[in-house]
């Protein structure tokens, strides 16, 4: 094995050059423009680490490879940012059930999915992208990975935390450290206003993200039966502030633009999901966030109308949950659902089932049938069999 | 949203390995193999090489990893040229794992990633003290199971090593602050180099050998001690049968 | 995100505090033992190991090679309105309850639920749900398999559940399915196969 052959395997000869020299280059220059190479050893450090991470991110099994889904939100990058700097990205669906896009600074922008549930039209996907991508182009990371470093020198001088290499896991909770970030979150968020109104979209829609996430929040702990959360940072969840400030700023930053009109793109929008939408709702139901999931599904339905899909989805989360008088609701959707059309095995599982757990037997066990008659090789198949009375 | 990303490339890598020894084995090291396993004496030993995990930073005061590019270059490019020498002296082929793309890339991915459990559970319950598992305690025998021969068979091979080396330098700071820690009474650990590395029978899938360290020696940033370190990571590897034996295996 | 992800019954664990992961005792083979503080008994037809740590309350878990490679884990006696797994964060991300009237189907359920919240994991599917005995009581099978982000090490598991007495018990068993699991099914289902669950002095529920 030649010397060059093992820089080759050991990548680094690899695609994505991590210069080793000197040159100071333009500190303007953003890192969206092409052939953007990293200046400095923290920046070469940051995509060199972040390199190995895509690497492995590549090969994940939660990667979404559905290329029309892939091809669509690249689209609406592009459309968002510029065709000519949109090609920095990299864009990465990621099939997780949570409210999240990252963008890293060698340009892999992740979106998760549980993202994809929330943006309602075109308008709102455009902005979170938009905002990713001003992140990167500002280098925000690198100025918080200083920024980080300077505050944890700072503390370890004044207090001896126990720091082990465990503690690094402690950085993103330690009080304070990101204070920082909302001036980047705030220059972020002003750039994808900028982004919205050149692109045609309505700027608008930017606030109207985080007040649906707010709102969402106060249905999670009104069913809880506590304190909502919305104003609060930190946490798994909250992954950016969404203050009522921030709704308030966005909302006069959009009135401002220039063309405060604009398309939303929700027919658009709905298309493009439509092949997702119920997998991504089934796994918003199994997160067992009752109030969450009726807000969503609720939202849904607004400014149309209660599908038969989402009929179906109300029923499965009401007969998950099964406190009093859900099972009948359930039962209700359910039918409704049947009515209305939908030609899923499973609407006619969830009724039988929810018949039968709430006592209507007979009806219960019609219903499976049905389901069974309409899906004869499904998995549980044995078992619905037995509760249908042995079909 | 940024801020989760830093901290995720701040723990990356695999690490039970980093989570599990506790303050008292700091400095622990251990390896294992299969009992009288041994290279045939004759003929050649190819053994596939899986892209090393190589990791070279520097750790600030506040005990925060900073990668380092350039670190990291030399010393992926030093050990590869250290294990190349390390191979060659035992009359051992050595050779990439070639890259993969499509159903072979996403079958060497589930073999990384079954190798990283493998091997975080023969740390935890073998080769350092306080989690063995009873039923263990005498053999050693862990599997990848017989399937992985199919990457012995893309890459030809009938050996595959699995490196992995962390190294965070500690700062002028941060050995600073472990001076006035210790005053206190605080132990303030600094500089992390963790490597274990790991020999499979493709043929069969059994894990023949396994070396691990927490608390590694030579500087990896230069060929001296990139060479040191690879002889450490490389410890007790196992010799060609009839061959004498330097030192002892399934310690 | 965290490399390393432990399967399901030590993030339960992990969550608890850093608690020392030590602790193993020996289940030696044809000894009948008493499992998850629970009226079940089970008899291994070989040796395992029994971690001292606990998945919940009123759980267990056993391994032969490392809880990542193989977990067998038991619940018993699980009550009305008790999760099966212990909860990392009661409040924000509370897990499903057990309830006496679930059906077999919503038993499966609350399991799949349970792990895809503990473990954060949206890659979880069922792939059958049949009529089975646990204990020497009419109850369910199910099998599934799941992925934890970051560690990405592809699972399958089977388990079994029967309600006696109006209380859950259950048996599963995970481990990857490249070998892992083949490899320890005959051992894990002899034990499943062995389980007795004396009758409850309540109505039995049988569904």
């Amino acid at each position: 094995m030649t010397r060059t052959g093992w820089l080759l395997a050991l990548g680094l000869l690899s695609s994505n050059p991590i210069a080793a020299q000197t040159t100071k280059g333009d500190a303007v220059t953003a890192p969206s423009v092409a052939d953007y190479q990293p200046q400095g050893a923290d920046e070469r450090g940051l995509w060199m680490d972040v390199a190995e991470a895509e690497r492995e991110l590549k090969t994940s099994n939660f990667i979404v490879h559905d290329p029309m889904l892939k091809a669509y939100v690249g689209a609406v990058l592009c459309r968002t940012v510029g065709s000519e700097r949109c090609g920095a990205a990299r864009v990465y669906l990621v099939r997780t059930p949570y409210f999240n896009a990252n963008m890293a600074p060698n340009g892999m922008m992740q979106v998760w999915t549980g993202l994809l549930l929330r943006t309602r039209n075109e308008a709102q996907l455009a902005a979170v992208l938009g905002h990713e991508f001003a992140h990167f182009e500002k280098r925000h990371t690198l100025k918080s990975f200083r920024n980080i470093r300077a505050k944890t020198d700072a503390m370890a001088w004044l207090s001896f935390l126990p720091y082990g290499v465990g503690a690094l896991a402690q950085i993103g909770i330690i009080g304070g450290v990101f204070a920082n970030s909302r001036e980047m979150e705030r220059e972020a968020d002003l750039a994808s206003i900028g982004y919205l109104a050149a692109a045609g979209y309505a700027p608008a829609q930017a606030a109207s993200i985080w007040g649906q996430l707010r709102e969402e929040q106060d249905a999670t702990a009104a069913e809880r039966k506590r304190g909502s959360k919305k104003d609060k940072n930190g946490g798994f969840f909250a992954t950016h502030p969404n203050s009522a400030d921030r709704v308030a700023y966005l909302t006069t930053e959009a009135s401002a633009a220039k063309d405060a009109s604009g398309v939303t793109g929700d027919a658009e929008y709905r298309a493009a999901l439509a092949p997702w939408w119920a997998v991504l709702i089934d796994d918003q139901i199994k997160l067992n966030d009752f109030g969450a999931t009726e807000f969503l599904l609720a939202r849904l339905a607004s400014g149309s109308e209660w599908t038969s899909e989402l009929l179906y989805a109300r029923g499965e989360l009401y007969r998950a949950r099964a406190r009093p008088g859900d099972l009948d609701k359930a039962a209700g959707f359910y039918r409704e659902s049947i009515a209305r059309g939908t030609t899923l095995p499973e609407a006619r599982r969830g009724l039988g089932l929810a018949l039968l757990r709430g006592g209507a037997s007979d009806e219960g066990r019609s219903a499976l049938v049905e389901y069974l008659k309409m899906k004869p090789d499904a998995g549980d198949r044995a078992m619905i069999a037995m509760l249908a009375g042995g079909v | 949203m940024i801020f989760r990303l830093l901290a995720a490339m701040a723990l990356a890598g695999p690490l039970l390995l980093l989570a599990a020894p506790a303050d008292a084995q700091w400095g622990a090291e251990g390896s294992a193999s299969k009992a009288g396993f041994a290279f045939p004496k004759d003929g050649p030993v190819r053994i596939l090489v899986f892209r090393p995990d190589v990791k070279v930073g520097e750790q600030s005061t506040g005990g925060m990893n900073e990668p380092n590019a350039d670190w990291t270059a030399d010393a992926r490019r030093h050990i590869a040229a250290a294990l190349d020498a390390a191979q060659v002296a035992r009359a051992n082929e050595i050779k990439p794992m070639p890259e993969m793309e499509g159903a072979d890339g996403a079958l060497l991915a589930d073999y990384r990633a079954l190798f990283r459990a493998v091997t975080n559970a023969v740390v935890q319950h073998k080769l350092f003290a306080g989690n063995r598992l009873p039923t263990k305690k005498v053999d050693f025998n862990w599997t990848l199971g017989a399937g992985v021969r199919r990457l012995g068979e893309i890459g030809g091979g009938d050996y595959g090593l699995f490196l992995h080396t962390n190294d965070s330098y500690g700062s002028a700071g941060r050995k600073a602050a472990q001076v006035v820690g210790l005053l206190f009474g605080a132990y303030i650990p600094s500089g992390v180099h963790i490597g274990y590395a790991g020999l499979v029978d493709l043929k069969t899938g059994e894990l023949v050998w396994i070396n691990a360290d927490v608390a590694m020696g030579g500087d990896v940033r230069e060929a001296a001690g990139a060479t040191k370190r690879v002889a450490q990571l490389l410890e007790d590897f196992p010799g060609r049968e009839g061959a004498v034996a330097t030192k002892a295996v399934g310690k | 995100m965290r490399r390393a992800m432990l399967p399901i019954a030590a993030a339960a664990l992990a969550i608890q505090s850093g608690a020392a992961l030590a602790g193993w005792k020996i289940m030696p083979k044809a000894q009948p033992v008493a499992v998850a503080k629970s009226a079940m008994t089970v008899t291994p037809a070989s040796d395992w190991n029994r971690w001292s740590e606990r998945p919940s309350k009123r759980g267990e878990t056993w391994t032969l090679d490392g809880v990542a490679l193989n977990e067998l884990s038991f619940f018993g006696g699980i009550a009305q309105g008790e999760a099966i797994y212990r909860e990392r964060n009661k409040k924000d991300e509370p897990l499903p309850k057990f309830s006496r009237t679930m059906l077999a189907p919503d038993i499966v359920q609350a399991v799949e639920g349970s792990h895809r919240i503990l473990l954060r994991t949206s890659l979880f599917a069922v792939d059958t749900i049949e009529p089975a005995t646990l204990g020497g009581h009419a109850g369910v099978r199910f099998t599934y398999r799941y992925t934890v982000q970051d560690e990405e090490v592809r699972r399958k598991g089977e388990a079994r559940a029967a309600v006696v007495g109006g209380k859950l018990y259950l048996i599963t068993f995970a481990a990857p399915e490249i070998h892992y699991f083949d490899a320890g099914m005959a051992a894990a289902l002899a034990i499943m196969d062995s389980a007795v669950i004396p009758a409850g002095t309540s109505v039995e529920v049988t569904r």
